[in-house]
Formats: structure tokens, C-alpha cells, sequence
């Protein structure tokens, strides 16, 4: 490890700070919005789109752990996980199991 | 449930917080989504292992950041030795997408009237988790005990994740890899299905199809804004077409 600043510098003004600064917007913004408004529905979209596109990241282009695994393991898990909790009335934790004990048997399939 | 000051007119009564809502909180903690946060945060202590940076450093980062991607780039970027400046920016970029979350969970959540700290606190423990979470339980929360529910369940994670994290760090090595994968493989498992079951509204729908397809797209190109760009772009116009697929017919109010 050779990083030029101590590592607590990194964690509290590299990490910390430059994190809570949009929380710390949040709290201002959201006393000023109005809370039926379109505005409000908007942002509802904004952060709908940008977890989507955080999870099509984890499937399609994946780093770490993930970056190991076959591409038709991880979309094959996601399809029968999508479809079981379609079937089992739209629970999430039997669509969660399925998906994982897929994922984890399409990864002997698909080395 | 105001008093009134000495000789002061009542104005409006501000209804307080509901406190017993605390300890509910935390108990929600203990649920499906904890156990998938758990998985991901012991895939974090891996991380820290791997890349050689100190368990003290990853868990002090859970305490204090609490927002997992950012904390993946500061370790990488602790551990490559990039100048603070740079690193500062990268996180940043990361945590942008924490304001519309914030926004959208303390709207429900805050009570106007009432001192302000507690939102200020409830803020930091707000990210992707605790959004899900909170548009799962919201409707059987009456509105004074929200926040103090998110503060209760907030803190929790955070004490759970630190152990989590340890607990990843240690077992490091000890795991054969497809079942450290399928470890990280539940946290886009829980995100996607819990956006596709919270989806309520044409624009819920459209909105999760357009990021899945923008994301990737602007990934190729331009991978550090790829989240804000498919969140903006795709955002708007799920936005702009789930007000057109309303409007025709009968203009109805409420959410």
C-alpha cells in the first residue's frame, strides 16, 4: 500500500465527507419540494432508472467475484429467478432462492 | 399534545415523533434484505483482504460512508495509491445517486413542524437498502414513527454490517469461488426483483427497463457516470412517458 495521505484521511475526506455532502442536499431539498408534486415523481423515475442500470452493471459487465462467472449463468439465474416469483404470486424470497440455487448450479454448467 | 407557552396562543399543534417506532426498526433489520445486505458486505471484507488495506479502515468505511460502491472505489483507490483529490472525485461521482433516494424516502417520512436533526441523521443511514426497504414498509407505518424507524433500522444495519464485514475478511480464502460469487450474486438479485415488485406506476416499469438498457450502453463509453447518465436520461423519459399514458384519460389525483 502506498498511498501519499494516511488511510483515516482517505476514509473521512474522500469517503465520508464527499458522501454525506448529498445526503446533506437531500435533507435541504426535500423541505422545499412539494411532496404530491410532478417534481417529486420525477426523482422517482431518476432513482428507479439509475438502480436499474446498477443491476444490469452487476449481470452484464460485473467487477470483482462476479467478473468470474459466465455471462449465461448470471442472466439464466436472474430469468428463473424473475419467473418464480411471477409464479409464486409475486413473493420476493421464493424468486431470491430460485435465483441463487440456479445461479449456483448454472455455474458448474458454465465455467 | 403542544403546551402552551406562559400568555402564548396555541398555533398549531405539531404532532411529535412516535420513539416507540426505534426499536421496530431495528428489528426489521432482521429480514430478507439484511441477509442480502450481510452477503455483500462480507463480499466488502473479501475485498479489503484482497486488495491488502486494513479491516479497521473497512469497517471505520461502514460506519462513516455507508454507501457500498463508494466504498469499493475508495478501496481500490487506497490500495493503488491514487491521489486523494482523485479519489474524493471518484466517491463522489458514487453518491450523487444517494440525493434522489434521500429526497424520496424523507418526503414520506419527515414531519414538517418538528426540529430537524432527526432527519439529518435518518439521511446518512438512506442508500439503495434502505430505499426498498422503506417503499416495503412504509404503508403500515403510521407517519410519526417513520423516521424513527429508519433511524433504528439504519443503526442496526450499520452494527450488523460492520460484524459482516469482519466476518468476510476473516473467512477470505476459506471459500471455494462459486460460492463467494453466489454470495455477491444476491445483491442484484434483491435489487431487481424488489424494483420490479415496488413498481407501481407505467413509469416504475419503463423506467427500469430504459436504465437496464442505458446503463450498459454508456458503460462502454463513458463507465464512471454511467449510473447518473441512464438514471437521468432514462429517468426523464420514463418520466415524460408515464405522464403521457396517464393523461388521456381522466385526470385523477393522489400518487
Amino acid at each position: 500500500m502506498t498511498s501519499a495521505s494516511p488511510v483515516w484521511l482517505y476514509v473521512v475526506v474522500a469517503g465520508a465527507l464527499v458522501t454525506y455532502a448529498w445526503r446533506l442536499a437531500g435533507v435541504l431539498l426535500v423541505s422545499r419540494i412539494d411532496p404530491q408534486g410532478a417534481g417529486l415523481t420525477w426523482v422517482r423515475a431518476v432513482a428507479t432508472a439509475l438502480v436499474a442500470a446498477l443491476v444490469a452493471r452487476m449481470l452484464f459487465t460485473p467487477s470483482g467475484l462476479l467478473a468470474h462467472t459466465a455471462l449465461p449463468a448470471r442472466l439464466g439465474a436472474i430469468a428463473i429467478g424473475a419467473i418464480t416469483w411471477r409464479l409464486a404470486g409475486r413473493r420476493i424470497e421464493p424468486g431470491i432462492a430460485a435465483a441463487v440455487v440456479t445461479f449456483l448450479i448454472l455455474q458448474q454448467i458454465f465455467p | 399534545m403542544s403546551r402552551p407557552g406562559p400568555g402564548k396562543v396555541v398555533e398549531r399543534s405539531v404532532v411529535p415523533y412516535d420513539w416507540a417506532w426505534l426499536k421496530r426498526g431495528m428489528a426489521s433489520a432482521f429480514t430478507l434484505p439484511g441477509l442480502v445486505m450481510t452477503f455483500s458486505f462480507m463480499g466488502f471484507g473479501a475485498l479489503l483482504h484482497s486488495e491488502g488495506v486494513s479491516l479497521v479502515a473497512g469497517i471505520a468505511q461502514d460506519a462513516v460512508i455507508w454507501a457500498l460502491p463508494g466504498q469499493v472505489v475508495l478501496v481500490d483507490a487506497i490500495a493503488r495509491g491514487v491521489p486523494l483529490f482523485l479519489a474524493a472525485l471518484a466517491v463522489t461521482l458514487t453518491a450523487v445517486r444517494l440525493l434522489p433516494m434521500v429526497v424520496l424516502v424523507l418526503a414520506r417520512a419527515r414531519m414538517p413542524g418538528n426540529p430537524r436533526w432527526p432527519e439529518y441523521l435518518a439521511a446518512h443511514f438512506i442508500a439503495a437498502t434502505v430505499w426498498v426497504m422503506s417503499e416495503m414498509h412504509f404503508g403500515k407505518i403510521p407517519r410519526p414513527g417513520r423516521l424513527p424507524w429508519l433511524i433504528g433500522l439504519g443503526s442496526m444495519l450499520v452494527t450488523g454490517m460492520m460484524i459482516a464485514t469482519s466476518a468476510g475478511y476473516a473467512l477470505t480464502g476459506m471459500m471455494p469461488l462459486p460460492l463467494a460469487a453466489t454470495l455477491v450474486f444476491f445483491t442484484p438479485a434483491f435489487f431487481l426483483l424488489a424494483l420490479v415488485d415496488g413498481a407501481r406506476l407505467d413509469q416504475d416499469r419503463i423506467a427500469i427497463v430504459l436504465g437496464a438498457v442505458i446503463g450498459p450502453v454508456v458503460h462502454a463509453f463513458w463507465p464512471s457516470v454511467d449510473l447518473l447518465v441512464a438514471g437521468l436520461v432514462g429517468g426523464t423519459l420514463a418520466f415524460l412517458a408515464g405522464r403521457h399514458l396517464r393523461h388521456p384519460r381522466e385526470p385523477e389525483n393522489g400518487a
